[in-house]
């Protein structure tokens, strides 16, 4: 009779790897067919290509492994990115072939993410403050800073973007009403810069020695808040 | 008496315009060129941009409040240094981008 159980457990504790590497072995296959020419075969968007907009470095990023199958499935355009350099593949793929994909270069490139994550929120140096100071102080460095890229509204389109088309100085500032990340991760690309989380160049840059924690978190409090889900 | 004070008062103020300096700083590399700067009341600061892209310097000192705005490559802005308190210049798009200004 334990045999049996024994067994039995052993049979289902192999089904449910083959299950998850079969998962991943999926995922891989469809990275190095379809992602590997622009993000590379480590995610580290080394592949020469010659792009405008440059491949976001998978193994940086910032997005979760849903928030990932997400923009695989709609393409970066539809959660905030200028270009549609980043395609949909909801048109080729399954949605569960989607998810192998994200949860591949999740656990395979980009397997320090939470980690990172998770320490940099831990450092977090937050006066308590009320949610109407918070707000003021965000909307005000949203005002001074923020929107000469951004626009007032957070739709990526201002005076700076125009200026800097004139001089083949392309940039393409998110438009932030689109954008899918929660709080937590806007304060952590405020405060570390773009770079730091997987983008080509500092075009948005890091702006903790210009600001302490109190005030990053008052601006990611105020997008958040004010600019995500508005038209 | 009067009229003596009267005279004295001008000719400072007079003197004080002759002597004003006209500095420049350019903006280039995302630094401000050069970022140290010794200056007098009455003096003032002009600012070029010889990056390939806009720059916004400012500065939040109340006594010598200024702000550039949008400048684009190539255009050039002066300011006044109007109180005897130094300051810094920041660019609101660049956030490395520090001048400070000593005012004697």
């Amino acid at each position: 009779m334990q045999f049996l159980y024994t067994l039995v457990i052993s049979l289902l504790l192999l089904s449910i790897n083959s299950y998850a590497s079969g998962d991943l072995a999926e995922g891989k296959k469809i990275y190095n067919e379809t992602c590997v020419s622009c993000h590379g075969v480590t995610g580290a968007s080394d592949t020469g290509i010659q792009l405008t907009v440059k491949p976001r470095r998978l193994k940086d990023s910032i997005l979760t492994t849903k928030q990932m199958a997400q923009i695989i499935s709609e393409g970066g355009h539809a959660y905030g990115a200028h270009s549609d350099m980043m395609p949909a593949f909801k048109y080729v793929y399954e949605e569960k072939q989607i998810e192998n994909i994200a949860e591949y270069v999740s656990q395979t490139f980009n397997s320090k993410r939470d980690a990172r994550v998770k320490k940099h929120l831990s450092e977090e140096n937050v006066k308590k403050i009320d949610a109407k100071k918070m707000h003021k102080i965000g909307k005000k460095i949203f005002k001074r800073n923020c929107s000469l890229c951004h626009g007032l509204k957070g739709d990526g389109d201002s005076i700076y973007v125009e200026q800097s088309k004139a001089n083949k100085e392309f940039l393409f500032p998110y438009d932030l009403r689109k954008t899918i990340m929660s709080e937590d991760q806007i304060f952590l690309i405020v405060k570390f810069g773009a770079h730091y989380w997987g983008a080509d160049k500092e075009d948005m840059p890091s702006w903790k020695k210009k600001y302490d924690d109190t005030k990053l978190r008052s601006v990611a409090h105020y997008v958040k808040k004010n600019i995500v889900g508005t038209d | 008496m009067k009229k003596i004070a009267m005279m004295l008062f001008i000719a400072g103020a007079l003197s004080a315009t002759l002597s004003a300096k006209n500095w420049v700083i350019d903006q280039k590399g995302k630094t401000f060129i050069p970022s140290k700067l010794t200056v007098h009341v009455g003096d003032t600061i002009t600012f070029k941009n010889s990056d390939p892209f806009a720059h916004n310097a400012y500065t939040d000192d109340e006594s010598n409040e200024f702000d550039v705005g949008m400048q684009p490559t190539g255009k050039e802005t002066k300011m006044t240094v109007n109180a005897k308190e130094s300051f810094n210049i920041e660019c609101a798009i660049h956030p490395n981008m520090l001048l400070e200004v000593t005012v004697e």
